[in-house]
């Protein structure tokens, strides 16, 4: 041959998904543009989230069942070559108190590394795929669109305004978690569906509270359950294309189903049973959420968490946050400091005090633009623990941060902002610190960087009163120097930062001397 | 007779279909237009046919009687009418067998110096010659059973000829007595004399019944006769050639204490006594016995086919054209430029082969994973598997064990692949994979590739010789997607897909074709121009037919093109009168299966390994594969019109049931399809040789 084979030129990169019902694989191939080809798809039940949601241990015999399909598509992806593998398990595994050593024995065996990601990287990967999958879509410019995904374990709902996510939520709305703790299969069906209906909306109370329903006008809905019901609801008006269901459409074919059990379900579908099992439940949240609304449709897409994750990989490590999700994180943190009621305005001005320190260190921290979107969060919500009590309220935010949902951040990089939200004042990290312990080495190397400029920004706001407008960072020989201009006088601010240097200094190894050299307006 | 929609003389009986089927095949054996060993040859596989339903399909229906099971078929008749009507059938067809070789396929050869003599008509000399080979070969392996009281009835193997003797009571008042002498199997039957410038042979049978005396010294042979039993062969054989044990609950059901014979073959000019014995003895009643008047087990005629010389007598030999000649160094590459539509056995099956030769030494090639249903021992197919394997590419294998004899060595190739280090799945269980597909995954410098190879005819260069399959090399991604999707789900790496293009059975397939149908039906209803060509081997399910009917009644011209059973009944006013059915039997074995719709315009063309059949769409995984490129369309569409132009070798079903030959009218040249596509598939190579590319002229659509 002419031309030397490139076997960079394209990627073979597998992506593994263990939910609820099943565990599933995508295999594709990016080529040098980042385009994703599929080379096939596979899954295999295991009813994983049936064990989790009733006992909260995944029993023996499902995780055999488990490393089986593994073992199945360890051999799929050795057909291809596969050279990266990203594998993700979602709730069932999360919530399962045996989930790490499932996990660890997952990977023994198969040689496959499953993250846990949380709820709030699962709504970014499903807000990845559905862009990708609607691009050019009305529902995505619309003011106010809710994407929904009801899955086996929770439900995800993120508020997109013209196209960008502001306000998102995860809810224990699982069909599988549903069916399980209900324990329904006690009940007939018409009780069966009552009890449903009951729960469903107790939780869409709370969802009301945080997500304003009756504002959506269009609604786009994700998952398997949702593509079925359309495929049928298209069937039966004879439309070419399962796209978009009417909401007519969507409430008349639930309030038909729900009727049937698993057996009638099968023969008129031919489903698998584990497939029979989550439709009802799904479509009666999916309706109950459509009613709420005044969408006059349901917009389907076949995103996915793996076309989530394909999108991901395709794209080059650094531009998946900061270019597209810098926005959405903090808008998203807003929101949650709207939660705790927070002093916007000093938030915002630590986080860009914080920001101007963060960006002359380049040279000496030498962290990325990731690194600096978690650094502004921390700034923004490091006083929300005041909403619980003044006293050691770095601590409180510490453990609110850490249990919040950050629409685009994973859990570790939650972790991190809650860490460093907690260290904004009182003591440094020190060993008997079980959240910084909980770290690892690089994560804890980070939230003391991180941390010490947010204990100064901090403290140049330490009166909330905004004075502070510039820190110049000057470098005169061994010593460095912060120059502050102000507006009026900010003697109280310079001294403040200057007692919060402590853990500069331990972390650039400078001395740090801050001056006053110039009042503004 | 009025026909209401349920009234089940709207359908054809199978078992009287397939008894049609074999006739038109026996036809071919009559037919002095056809070279003589080829009649000879097709009376054999006549002869062959006719075993195997016996021993499958009258066994089934005696069973269906034994258990006092009464429900009608499709076309209204209880087990017990159709074992009657069958049994009637039979009798005649065997007589017409006999008739066709004894006094058309026996005096025909006689003139090209081939004859089977009998015994008497050699000279005392002849015969003396035959002593040493009968001393040394045959004599040594022969068991002869007496039967008496304290020695019952041995058990005769199905289908194994035997030699039954009548000996005279030792005792005066004693009974005479009975006794059995296998006819060796693993020797010729038809056994070589010297007669100068003929071919003479005797029967193998003859020649023992000559020395009778040295197996039973002192006794005195009262009758002889040459017998073979037919049992129920707990085997279920297919028109692949294919057989395996049935459903492991239908054989429980078998296993019960009653005779499990079908047939009893005997000579004609057996004595009536011995025949009573023989009856009472294997308990079958008369309706059973089947005396001929020629030898029995007329399989032997494939050992005249296949004699040396004589190829004035056979068909002329073909060289099938090799549609990427000039570049078949590299069959990726060939690909690559374009997908390769092959039609067997006019094109030749070389390219499948070569791409798998190719694909287990190219060092990009990472995968390879493919069905074998029924793969000649020698292939070279398993052979490039093998060495695949070797290679350490991951090579998956599902292979469908055929039945107990044929077990053994199965396993043995399939094991010799396994060792190789490939992934061999044995089966499916509850299934039969009927499918014929093939993938290869490959790297290439801009990434991955994967071609497809698809057909409606098995894994099998051998057959693809003789059997009409199309079959499709492609890299559409999306193919190749579903077609990876097939595999996994096969292996049990993941549950049943939903595939995108490809459609299988047993998840679909049914109601696919309904859709299918169906939209022509509605396109008819409003009015459209609506029609439906297909082609196959058996057409029998009950959903696919009404929905023929009702497409009929709407307006759809439909045309099939069936070989062998058909259910359907055409040409019924307000049911089928828009429906013709033809069967083509000629030189090769039609079976492709090929499904075209009109669709407004918009025509699809679709290759499959099913048939119209219940047990394809529920008891097989299948596969249906869509023809998507022009060019190919247009060459199948072309080649399936063509099918119903043939006015030598086709047969026109009518309203009554009856099949009738058709003939070229009046001033109309003959056609005979198959020598059409050879002649048409030879020029399109010459073309392409001469780098003139090649251009297909639609034939006509009127309906002939």
């Amino acid at each position: 041959m002419a031309d030397t084979p490139q076997q960079t030129a394209a990627r073979v990169v597998a992506v593994l998904d263990m939910g609820a019902t099943a565990i599933r694989l995508v295999i594709a191939e990016i080529s040098s543009s980042r385009r994703v080809s599929l080379l096939e798809e596979a899954s295999r039940g295991v009813q994983l989230g049936r064990d989790t949601f009733s006992g909260g241990v995944i029993q023996p015999r499902t995780a055999d069942a488990a490393f089986a399909a593994l073992d199945g598509f360890r051999h799929v992806m050795d057909g291809y070559g596969v050279t990266e593998v990203r594998a993700v398990a979602t709730s069932a595994v999360r919530e399962a108190r045996n989930g790490d050593l499932f996990l660890d024995r997952a990977q023994a065996r198969s040689g496959i590394t499953f993250d846990v990601i949380n709820e709030a990287e699962e709504t970014r990967l499903l807000f990845l795929a559905v862009r990708d999958s609607l691009k050019r879509h009305p529902a995505m410019r619309g003011a106010w669109t809710l994407l929904a995904e009801v899955g086996g374990g929770s439900t995800s709902l993120t508020v997109l305004r013209f196209g960008q996510p502001t306000r998102s939520g995860v809810y224990a709305l699982g069909a599988v978690r549903l069916r399980q703790q209900l324990e329904l299969r006690r009940y007939a069906q018409d009780l069966q569906v009552a009890l449903l209906k009951r729960v469903i909306s107790n939780v869409i109370e709370e969802i009301r509270l945080e997500i304003p329903l009756q504002r959506v006008t269009q609604i786009i809905g994700i998952g398997g359950d949702l593509r079925l019901a359309a495929t049928h609801i298209h069937a039966q008006e004879g439309a070419e294309s399962a796209r978009e269901i009417p909401r007519d459409g969507v409430l008349a074919f639930t309030a038909d189903i729900e009727r049937l059990d698993e057996e009638g379900l099968v023969g008129r579908f031919r489903l698998p049973a584990v497939e029979a099992d989550t439709l009802v439940p799904s479509m009666l949240v999916y309706s109950a959420l459509l009613a709420e609304t005044s969408a006059r449709r349901v917009v389907v897409s076949g995103a996915s968490l793996r076309s989530g994750l394909l999108i991901d990989l395709a794209q080059p490590k650094a531009q998946v946050a900061a270019d597209d999700f810098e926005h959405q994180v903090l808008a998203s943190a807003e929101a949650l400091g709207h939660r705790f009621r927070f002093d916007r305005a000093h938030g915002r001005h630590v986080q860009g005090l914080a920001t101007q320190l963060f960006d002359q260190l380049r040279d000496e921290h030498r962290l990325s633009n990731r690194e600096r979107l978690l650094l502004q969060t921390a700034a923004l919500l490091h006083d929300v623990g005041v909403h619980v009590s003044l006293r050691a309220h770095h601590k409180h935010s510490q453990y609110i941060l850490s249990a919040s949902q950050i629409f685009g951040l994973s859990g570790r990089e939650t972790a991190v902002v809650a860490n460093v939200a907690r260290y904004h004042r009182g003591s440094r990290p020190q060993r008997t610190h079980l959240a910084y312990l909980e770290l690892d080495q690089h994560e804890r190397m980070l939230t003391n960087k991180l941390a010490a400029l947010l204990r100064i920004a901090n403290a140049l706001d330490a009166e909330h009163l905004q004075k502070v407008r510039e820190a110049k960072l000057v470098r005169d020989g061994a010593t460095w120097v912060l120059e502050l201009t102000g507006t009026g006088d900010i003697t109280m601010e310079q001294i403040a930062a200057t007692a919060r240097t402590d853990m500069f200094i331990e972390v650039f190894g400078r001395e740090l001397l801050i001056r006053t050299v110039g009042i503004g307006e | 007779m009025t026909r209401q929609p349920g009234n089940r003389s709207l359908f054809i009986n199978r078992e009287l279909s397939w008894l049609a089927f074999n006739e038109r095949v026996l036809d071919q054996a009559s037919d002095p237009s056809t070279p003589l060993l080829e009649r000879v040859k097709f009376a054999s596989i006549a002869a062959s046919n006719l075993d195997e339903f016996f021993m499958v399909r009258v066994a089934g229906l005696k069973e269906s009687i034994e258990e006092n099971r009464s429900t009608p078929d499709l076309s209204g008749m209880t087990p017990a009418e159709q074992l009657r009507s069958v049994g009637e059938a039979a009798h005649r067809f065997v007589e017409r067998l006999y008739a066709v070789t004894v006094d058309e396929l026996t005096p025909a050869l006689a003139e090209h110096d081939i004859r089977v003599f009998a015994i008497d008509e050699l000279t005392d000399e002849r015969r003396a010659s035959l002593a040493p080979f009968f001393r040394d070969s045959v004599l040594p392996v022969l068991t002869p059973l007496a039967i008496d009281v304290l020695r019952p009835f041995p058990r005769l193997a199905s289908l194994s000829l035997n030699l039954a003797v009548l000996l005279e009571a030792t005792a005066i008042d004693g009974p005479r007595r009975l006794a059995i002498v296998q006819v060796p199997s693993r020797l010729p039957r038809l056994v070589q004399v010297t007669v100068e410038g003929v071919n003479a042979f005797v029967l193998l049978e003859d020649l023992m019944r000559l020395h009778l005396p040295l197996l039973f010294p002192g006794q005195v042979v009262v009758a002889t006769s040459a017998v073979r039993l037919s049992r129920d062969a707990e085997l279920e054989f297919d028109d692949e050639g294919g057989h395996s044990q049935l459903e492991r609950v239908e054989r429980e059901l078998r296993r019960r204490n009653i005779s499990d014979v079908v047939r009893l073959e005997v000579e004609a000019k057996a004595s009536p006594e011995l025949v009573q014995l023989l009856c009472n003895q294997v308990e079958v009643t008369a309706d059973d016995v089947y005396a001929v008047r020629g030898p029995l087990d007329l399989r032997f005629l494939m050992q005249l086919h296949d004699l040396p010389g004589h190829a004035e007598l056979r068909y002329p030999p073909v060289q099938p054209v090799n549609p990427i000649e000039g570049a078949p160094n590299d069959m990726f590459a060939a690909i690559d430029e374009h997908d390769l539509l092959l039609h067997n056995p006019y094109d030749s099956y070389e390219p499948v082969v070569a791409l798998l030769a190719q694909a287990a030494e190219d060092p990009d090639v990472l995968a390879i994973k493919q069905t074998l249903y029924r793969a000649s021992p020698g292939s070279a197919i398993i052979a490039s598997l093998r060495r695949a394997a070797e290679n350490n590419k991951q090579v998956t294998v599902i292979v469908e064990l055929t039945a107990r004899f044929d077990e053994q060595r199965n396993i043995n190739w399939a094991r010799t692949l396994e060792e190789a280090g490939a992934h061999v799945v044995y089966g499916i269980r509850g299934y039969k994979v009927h499918a014929k597909i093939c993938l290869i995954v490959r790297r290439t410098p801009y990434g991955l590739k994967r071609y497809v190879h698809l057909a409606t005819g098995n894994y099998n260069e051998r057959t693809a010789r003789i059997y009409t399959d199309f079959g499709l090399i492609t890299t559409s991604p999306i193919i190749a997607e579903d077609a990876s999707a097939f595999f996994s789900a096969l292996t049990g790496y993941s549950d049943p897909p939903r595939l995108k293009t490809l459609t299988m059975a047993p998840t679909g397939l049914r109601q696919r074709f309904l859709r299918l149908i169906n939209r022509e039906r509605r396109r008819a209803e409003a009015g459209q121009p609506a029609e439906i060509m297909a082609k196959m081997n058996s057409l029998i399910d009950r959903e696919i037919i009404d929905a023929l009917y009702a497409a009929s009644r709407e307006g759809v011209m439909i045309r099939l093109n069936v070989r062998g059973i058909c259910a359907l009944r055409p040409g019924v006013p307000g049911h089928s009168a828009n429906i013709d059915v033809v069967s083509i039997v000629d030189r090769y074995l039609e079976h492709s299966r090929v499904y075209w719709f009109l669709n407004g315009g918009e025509e699809e063309t679709y290759l499959s390994s099913a048939d119209w059949m219940t047990r394809n769409f529920d008891k097989r995984i299948e596969l249906l594969f869509p023809v998507e490129r022009s060019e190919h369309k247009l060459r199948v569409a072309t080649a399936l019109r063509a099918m119903f132009k043939d006015n030598c070798n086709a047969y026109l079903l009518g309203a009554d049931g009856v099949y009738r030959r058709r003939k070229a009218a009046k001033g109309e040249p003959p056609f005979r399809v198959q020598q059409v596509l050879q002649d048409e598939a030879g020029r399109s190579a010459a073309l392409a040789r001469e780098g003139a590319g090649v251009s297909f002229v639609p034939d006509s659509t009127e309906r002939p």
